[in-house]
């Protein structure tokens, strides 16, 4: 005999099994796939409008209209709140189920209508027998058909690239790349490093990735050193385009009745590269080394390190002092014993491709003025002196620093193996050929005609080739084929 | 060679482009002008007329894309000038080879006319036509196969969305604009097709963009507003490619996800610049801006 309780809790568990049993079914569908990629399409927009890593404060003070909204859904950084992070999961949950129910749709029995409609039929002069021996032959031997069901009055043939494992498999790669973008939200941290030439350092991160730091609470530092073993950039020498900003102007100028004019500036020099030669040192010997440069970064350990820039120093004597004054390119500089603040360029040191194709080797030169004039700059070649506001000012000397910044993510192998199989797959799917057909011989009345249903996928599939191709076999098999009116 | 030279060389080859983008901007005008007079008209003369412009603007365009790919040695889509004018180019061009399946049916021209006079016309009056040397970012083959693929689905979205609008706008009478209703469907399903074809290039260009992204920046994505409406348009199309198979939305619900990601295409390609500097969004896609 079952208690009042036993049976609230046989109900209570029945709902739950139904309310499941419901969500894995909406869950299951290509309508819910079609309403959770919107709702992820417009909470996407939402996070272009709101600019992300915003202060909320500074949001306020600048008399943001929608402080309610943006405190109430976490709107500055919303890819990281609450909200956003439920529409994804609903939608990985999505993609995951209608990934595991096409797996299992790949080994199921395939079912195919009692009957199709003919989209193209042939009256033949053969008897049916012969009519579907002759056909089943140029279907399988001279077109590559495979049978895959003969159960019915129709017998169904396929041909071409495999679609319904490749729609699985670009899905399947789906989800590997989603589980990279968890690895990278849950372990991935980044942080900057600035190397002098000749001086080793140690990495020691000062951010770790989220499971990190609830285990460990900080990233441990490296057994190794980096060594900036020498820093390089490359030039070329580019003119200047004197193009006016009035559209009249610019109208003129396509017509014709003025010339555009290129002319060569001050400082013509326009940096092409940076090179930073690097060394990982452990103990006394090297283990890796590269000349790393932007999209060539170095990886080792599980870090990659990539050049994201460089700081130049220099080194200015003014009037005999013996103290140099130390000035950062550019940046202005207050020279002592003048009002002037001096505005300098970026030192310009290395190699440059001339605009006539020659290739020099630069004497160090920095531009200088005067941060409140508009006149055109000076320049300052190192062991030259200018004169500012009576004060005469050296260039004696610079250093150069590579900005290193490096990155520990385990999620990027993960998602560069799911996008490969992604694309891959999807452009096989969506590009390649699949045909089915089903073919029939009917015999009524002692006039023989033979059926076809032809259906494809795949932009490169035609299946008016592969009838025409059918007819053409069937004529030369000597069944004198003649196509009936097309009865779609 | 002497400086002087070089420079009033270099000038030269600059104003001889400028007068022939004029010239073809002004070519698409009069190719927007005569689709209107053929829609208004219903003539078939306008018609084939503005599809001949067409054809007058889009070889010359090529061929000065061409010119500026040997002038600047390097691939032309390096500044928001160039990529306006391939933009242009691509979607015409892509017009053109589409629509010999459908000769005699003029209507998506016109959308696609616009855009290439939009386009070039805002390279010509807003954007510095200079030749800049390739900023190290840029210096990757990831850049050309990224930009290429991107810019060659832009151009198959333009196409579907033209036939999509024409098939919205002039279903029940296409046969007045040279289209029998037996082709209708076959019409209409091309712009499926474009969409089917456009996606995994889509797809490619937002990978190799974030593959790209790991090697200069180190981190294959930073949420920036350009990656953000490009994820946006790919979502966009995905519910659309989806509908296609839901019976109760393959119909006009799926003809307006078309339409929408479209939109979503243009906000991802200029639309964002001019948001980025409404909300002042910093970007790191600065040399498209």
């Amino acid at each position: 005999m079952k208690t009042r309780t036993d049976i609230k809790n046989i109900e209570w568990l029945s709902s739950l099994r139904k309310a499941l049993a419901w969500s894995y079914r909406k869950l299951s569908s290509i309508e819910t796939s079609v309403w959770l990629l919107s709702l992820l399409a417009i909470s996407f927009m939402v996070g272009t409008i709101f600019p992300q890593g915003g202060d909320f404060d500074e949001y306020v003070k600048e008399g943001g209209r929608f402080v309610l909204l943006v405190e109430a859904f976490d709107l500055l950084a919303f890819f990281s709140s609450p909200l956003f992070l439920a529409i994804a999961l609903l939608f990985v949950l999505n993609l995951v189920i209608c990934t595991c129910e096409r797996y299992k749709a790949l080994f199921a029995k395939r079912r195919f209508p009692e009957s199709f409609a003919p989209t193209k039929s042939f009256l033949v002069t053969q008897d049916a027998i012969r009519a579907h021996d002759e056909t089943r032959r140029i279907l399988n031997d001279s077109l590559g058909f495979r049978l895959v069901d003969k159960d019915s009055a129709w017998i169904v043939m396929e041909k071409g690239l495999p679609y319904r494992w490749l729609t699985w498999a670009y899905h399947a790669g789906l989800v590997v790349c989603l589980i990279g973008v968890l690895f990278t939200f849950l372990f991935a941290f980044e942080d900057t490093i600035t190397l002098k030439t000749g001086s080793p350092q140690t990495v020691i991160p000062t951010t770790t990735g989220r499971v990190q730091y609830i285990w460990q609470n900080g990233s441990p530092q490296t057994d190794y050193h980096l060594l900036l073993d020498s820093f390089t950039t490359e030039y070329e020498e580019s003119h200047e385009l004197d193009y006016p900003d009035d559209r009249k102007a610019r109208l003129a100028m396509g017509l014709g009745w003025k010339m555009p004019e290129h002319k060569m500036s001050v400082d013509p020099l326009f940096a092409t590269d940076w090179k930073a030669k690097l060394k990982i040192i452990g103990g006394s010997s090297t283990l890796a080394e590269k000349e790393i440069e932007i999209n060539e970064p170095l990886k080792y350990g599980g870090y990659t390190f990539y050049l994201m820039g460089f700081e130049q120093r220099l080194k200015l004597r003014v009037n005999d002092s013996f103290m140099p004054l130390d000035a950062k390119a550019d940046d202005d500089v207050i020279i002592p014993g003048s009002m002037i603040a001096l505005s300098l360029g970026t030192l310009r040191t290395g190699k440059a491709k001339r605009l006539d194709g020659t290739i020099d080797e630069l004497t160090p030169y920095v531009t200088v003025k005067d941060s409140a004039s508009k006149d055109e700059p000076a320049i300052l070649k190192l062991n030259d002196s200018i004169i500012v506001d009576g004060n005469i000012v050296t260039l004696i000397g610079f250093t150069e620093q590579a900005i290193l910044s490096y990155r520990y993510d385990p999620g990027v192998t993960i998602l560069w193996i799911g996008g490969i199989i992604a694309l891959v797959a999807l452009f096989l799917r969506l590009y390649g050929s699949y045909y089915l057909l089903a073919y029939k011989v009917d015999d009524a009345d002692a006039i023989v005609t033979v059926n076809f249903n032809i259906t494809s996928k795949g932009l490169l599939a035609s299946p008016e080739h592969i009838e025409n191709r059918i007819e053409e076999l069937l004529t030369a098999g000597d069944l004198k084929p003649l196509a009936l009116p097309e009865q779609t | 060679m002497s400086y002087d030279v070089i420079l009033s060389r270099d000038s030269f080859l600059l104003s001889v482009e400028l007068r022939i983008f004029w010239a073809i901007a002004l070519i698409y005008g009069a190719s927007l002008l005569l689709h209107l007079v053929h829609i208004a008209s219903r003539g078939a003369l306008a018609g084939r007329a503005a599809y001949l412009l067409l054809w007058a603007a889009a070889v010359p365009h090529a061929g000065l894309i061409l010119l500026r790919t040997f002038e600047a040695g390097r691939a032309p889509f390096q500044t928001l000038y160039e990529s306006l004018s391939w933009f242009a180019c691509s979607a015409v061009l892509t017009w053109l080879f589409v629509s010999r399946k459908w000769k005699g049916f003029f209507l998506p021209g016109a959308l696609v006319s616009a855009l290439a006079l939009g386009a070039s016309l805002y390279a010509l009056l807003s954007r510095s036509p200079a030749i800049e040397p390739l900023s190290p970012p840029l210096q990757s083959w990831w850049f050309e196969s990224h930009v290429i693929l991107a810019f060659f689905s832009y151009a198959v979205f333009i196409v579907s969305a033209s036939i999509e609008i024409s098939w919205l706008a002039f279903r029940k009478r296409s046969d007045l604009y040279g289209l029998p209703e037996e082709q209708l469907k076959g019409f209409h399903d091309t712009a499926h097709r474009l969409i089917l074809f456009g996606f995994p290039l889509l797809t490619f260009g937002i990978f190799s963009g974030a593959a790209w992204a790991n090697e200069a920046w180190g981190r294959y994505w930073s949420w920036d507003p350009k990656e953000t409406w490009s994820l946006i348009t790919w979502t966009v199309f995905a519910v659309y490619l989806h509908s296609k198979t839901v019976p109760a939305l393959k119909g006009t619900p799926a003809s307006v996800f078309n339409i929408l990601g479209f939109i979503c295409m243009l906000m991802t390609f200029l639309g964002v610049n001019w948001l980025a500097k409404l909300l002042g969004i910093p970007s790191l896609h600065i040399y498209s801006v």
